[in-house]
């Protein structure tokens, strides 16, 4: 039974593995697939992935066992330690890993009529491809590496797709944006690992979903756990747009819809709702970070719910939207209530996807009301700000539309000053040249003409 | 009796022949097509070596200017020289694959011949005069390819540098080969300017400001050709890991961790393409002194691997950026310069050499990190942490970079006869460099043992050195243990408090 599970779970990550490789080495060769091709490929695997994962998911159901650590031996080399293959599956990463590759096929399936003759149409598949390997890896991970594999895979498919109009200029500083932030997510995950390795002497995950016995067992005393936790809150906030970091997330609207129904909408976005998930048993040992995370998720709920409310586009309205489920889901989770959180996650998923897949359609229908009415149609009236103050309520209304002034912020806060630093240091190792050399410094043109080998 | 000396007569004579046939009157074109087929039979004959375990046991031992305890082999090929090999080979073929026809002249491929001659006699050899002597010869290269007018304001900031790098290291090295200076503080200072040489070649901070100024403002090629075998690090490993205190390679490893911070910071803030590289290399250069200079097993099999790893990756991206400006001219950073349509196999070989560069999952340097953020953290708690934020920007960097040169703009119309993608000679050469990095990436356990079984190697040489200063040459070799197995003295030295706890430290380390 046990072999059984293994050798299916290895079937479903290793479907967008292939597809993945074989895609991006086509792309590498100069010689992409065709259209026809890639859909069906990247079909067939979804496909191939999902079943493999329904299948695996029942025979789970079948034994008594939570949680299984499916280990497929050492793939760094042989010294101790090693990086493992393992996975950890139990009801809810089996689930969510199925869940994954069904909507990741729907969307293929919208992708290939969506995108049919894009200059980029290989270049989404890649990608797309990409976080198709990165989101199993994340949903199935056994330790820290192979989670860490498929954070870094799901964030740089992520950025790539929010540049992928990249002709323009606007879409190309968003995605850089995304990916500064999405640098810091992974650089607090890559510290949580390190620091669970270093004090617990392991990196597995089954030591951290355990609960307490083994957190004790591992001499992680309470506030090693709680630096733990916070940093994987950190991961999450930056992954799944919390506040303080929730300003890339309009810029993410860039990519084509498609994509953004699946990173923004679907599941990219609850990527760190789950890994929060998944760590409930190291929560309820860190209370600290439970009241972090829950703060996190009302503020960033509370706010998101006012951003929303005053977008001017759709996908940014919509992503508003999401990220307001996405703050109650980690209200939820700091709570500790895991199944609700747990199914608000995947039927908010599903349904925000289908939201955005249908967003065109649905502005396209309403120009033609529009067209039939000879005008916009009055809109409703009620809502809760009406209570507020006039004043107050054209504050509100500001700082919804500046969307929290978090980009402002971040700018005054960290980018200019480290803009700032950065350039003060460069002018001092000009100087030390000079000084080196005996001259003044050299003007910033002067050099070689560009064909200098 | 194997026979190595016929291999290593045929790697050197690979360089060799270019560097003769270079002064026959030969096409240029020609020449260069002479350099990549000889490049292309070294690296396959340095692969070969390096797969060969009889090959790996070769070395011609000597007693003359040998220094401390054990023989110094002249010429040897061991498990941590045997990876270097390829290495070197590989970064010929690089540089002589994708020079831009432009920049083309027999003076440059001689000089490219013979830089990667005295790279390849340098890791084969442990001597530390030899090193003295081969160290000066290739800051000599360098410093010749600088010699034109345009360059004389950068090749003295260079000079200054690399001379006070190499005269640092001259007279370390007589410091702690004078017979009459083992075991005294002569010797101690001698192996802090030793490791003061080493900082400022690689540029480790406060010695890094020439690197990105000789990026910039002199010739990238033959910067780049200097700069990625990185022999700062050989000479690390080689002279200084093996007798260092703890407290000299606590201060080396604590520069190199500020250094991959600044140097990844300032790249990300560049307005200069070539400048950024050099930050870039700044990084990479210390994050892999950071790994030599843990006296853990794994984060000193961590620093091997980012050596080969950001070196072959580094001198990829660097490569690219010149490819970029011999169709476009100097790149600014601030601006968007568009392209992607026009030269896609080239913007896909710079992103993945760039992501290579930062350690991505799935290629060569993914491992090499890991380990080396875990030895640091063991080592340093919480200076061990700048590795990951050195990744977190350097990442960003490369793909600001990326951003800046490929895309933001959409392609001008060009008449169609003007092709600015990859000549086939230039797909050919980063399709296998990308090949190598991503093989090693995907399956990476036979580079990652052949680096743990250097350093343990290296660690082996570091206990019995440590352990033995009074012995003379030759005597230490009593210390010999198994390839796999603990040290076993078979005839205990009188040793003091400090050495037993530097035994204890590094044998705690390893296992």
């Amino acid at each position: 039974m046990s072999g059984a599970l293994a050798a299916l779970v290895l079937t479903a990550v290793a479907a967008p593995v292939g597809l993945f490789a074989l895609l991006g080495a086509a792309s590498v060769a100069g010689r992409p697939l065709t259209e026809r091709w890639t859909a069906f490929l990247t079909g067939t695997a979804m496909l191939l992935a999902c079943t493999a994962l329904c299948i695996a998911f029942a025979i789970h159901e079948s034994t008594p066992a939570e949680l299984r650590l499916l280990s497929y031996g050492a793939w760094s080399g042989s010294y101790s330690h090693a990086i493992g293959l393992e996975f950890l599956v139990d009801r809810m990463s089996l689930a969510f890993a199925a869940l994954s590759a069904a909507i990741l096929g729907i969307v293929a399936a919208f992708s290939n009529r969506y995108l049919h003759c894009e200059p980029g149409y290989n270049r989404y598949f890649v990608l797309l491809a990409m976080l198709s390997t990165g989101m199993l890896l994340v949903a199935l991970a056994g330790n820290v590496e192979v989670l860490f594999v498929g954070w870094e895979l799901v964030g740089l498919s992520s950025a790539l797709l929010v540049g992928f109009f990249h002709e323009r200029p606007a879409p190309v500083s968003n995605a850089l944006r995304v990916l500064a932030i999405y640098r810091v997510s992974d650089a607090a995950l890559l510290s949580a690992a390190v620091l669970l390795r270093h004090v617990a002497g392991s990196d597995s995950l089954e030591l951290l979903f355990s609960g307490a016995p083994a957190l004790s067992l591992a001499g992680l005393t309470p506030v090693k756990v709680t630096s733990i936790a916070v940093l994987i809150i950190v991961a999450v906030a930056g992954k799944s747009a919390l506040l303080p970091f929730s300003g890339w997330l309009p810029r993410a609207m860039e990519g084509p819809t498609p994509s953004s129904a699946v990173y923004y909408g679907s599941l990219s976005i609850h990527a760190g709702c789950f890994l929060l998930l998944r760590a409930g048993p190291l929560f309820e040992q860190a209370m600290a970070a439970r009241l972090l995370a829950g703060a996190a998720g009302a503020s960033t709920a509370v706010f998101a719910a006012m951003a929303t409310r005053v977008q001017s586009d759709v996908k940014s309205s919509l992503a508003y939207a999401a990220l307001t489920q996405v703050g109650i889901i980690v209200v939820e989770i700091a709570l500790g209530w895991s199944t609700i959180a747990f199914l608000h996650l995947s039927g908010h998923a599903c349904f925000r996807l289908l939201q955005f897949l249908s967003a065109p359609n649905v502005l396209h229908d309403l120009h033609g009301m529009e067209d039939a009415l000879g005008g916009r149609p009055t809109p409703a009236r009620g809502y809760i700000e009406a209570l507020a103050p006039r004043r107050a309520q054209l504050g509100l209304y500001l700082f919804a539309l500046e969307r929290g002034f978090l980009d402002s912020w971040l700018d005054r806060l960290v980018v200019a000053p480290f803009t700032t630093l950065t350039r003060r240091l460069t002018i001092l190792d000009q100087r030390l040249c000079a000084a080196a050399a005996g001259a003044s410094p050299a003007p910033p043109d002067d050099g070689s003409d560009g064909h200098d080998d | 009796m194997t026979s190595a000396p016929l291999w290593l007569a045929a790697l050197a004579a690979c360089p060799a022949t270019v560097i003769v046939v270079s002064y026959v009157r030969l096409d240029v074109e020609r020449l260069r097509s002479l350099a990549v087929g000889a490049a292309s039979i070294m690296t396959a004959i340095a692969l070969g070596a390096a797969f060969s375990p009889r090959l790996r046991t070769f070395s011609i031992p000597t007693t003359a200017l040998a220094w401390r305890a054990g023989n110094e082999s002249i010429l040897r090929i061991d498990s941590f020289s045997a990876a270097l090999l390829p290495f070197a080979a590989g970064l010929w073929l690089l540089t002589v694959g994708v020079t831009p026809r432009a920049a083309l002249d027999r003076s440059g491929l001689r000089r490219t011949a013979l830089a990667t001659l005295i790279t390849f006699a340098s890791f084969l050899t442990e001597s530390a005069v030899a090193l003295v002597v081969l160290a000066t010869a290739s800051v000599w290269t360098l410093l010749a390819a600088l010699a034109a007018p345009a360059h004389r304001r950068v090749r003295r900031v260079a000079a200054a540098y690399l001379g006070a790098s190499t005269v640092l290291f001259a007279v370390g090295v007589m410091l702690v080969t004078a017979p009459s200076a083992r075991g005294t503080g002569a010797e101690t200072l001698g192996l802090w300017l030793m490791a003061g040489g080493a900082l400022a070649r690689k540029g480790i901070l406060p010695f890094h400001a020439w690197v990105p100024e000789v990026f910039d403002r002199g010739r990238l090629g033959p910067a780049i050709l200097f700069t990625a075998p990185q022999l700062g690090a050989y000479i690390t490993v080689v002279l200084i890991v093996p007798h260092a205190s703890p407290a000299l390679l606590r201060t080396i490893a604590t520069l190199a961790l500020g250094t991959a911070v600044y140097g990844a910071a300032l790249a990300l803030a560049q307005t200069s393409a070539r400048r950024a590289c050099g930050y870039l290399f700044v990084s990479q250069s210390a994050l892999v002194m950071a790994g030599l200079d843990c006296t853990s097993a794994s984060a000193l099999a961590g620093g091997l691997l980012v050596w080969l790893s950001a070196g072959l990756a580094f001198a990829g991206l660097a490569r690219s950026v010149l490819v970029l400006e011999s169709r476009r001219g100097r790149l600014d950073l601030a601006t968007y310069h568009g392209g992607y349509r026009r030269m896609p196999l080239l913007a896909i070989a710079f992103l993945l050499t760039g992501l290579a560069c930062t350690g991505f999952p799935g290629t060569m340097g993914f491992t090499g990190q890991e380990l080396l953020v875990d030895g640091a953290i063991d080592l340093f708690p919480f200076m061990g942490f700048a590795v990951v934020i050195a990744a977190a920007l350097t990442g960003l960097a490369v793909l600001r970079m990326y951003f800046a040169l490929f895309c933001g703009r959409p392609d001008p119309p060009v008449p169609s006869a003007l092709s600015l993608e990859l000549q086939p000679r230039e797909t050919w050469t980063f399709g296998a460099l990308i090949l190598v990095l991503v093989a090693f990436g995907v399956a990476p356990s036979p580079l990652v043992d052949s680096r743990f079984a250097a350093s343990e190697a290296i660690l082996r040489t570091r206990r019995m050195q440590t352990a033995a200063p009074e012995l003379g040459p030759g005597q230490a070799t009593a210390f010999a243990a198994p390839r796999s197995g603990h040290l076993q003295p078979q005839r205990q030295p009188q040793v003091g408090p400090s050495e037993n706890a530097a035994v204890a430290e590094v044998h705690h380390d390893v296992h």
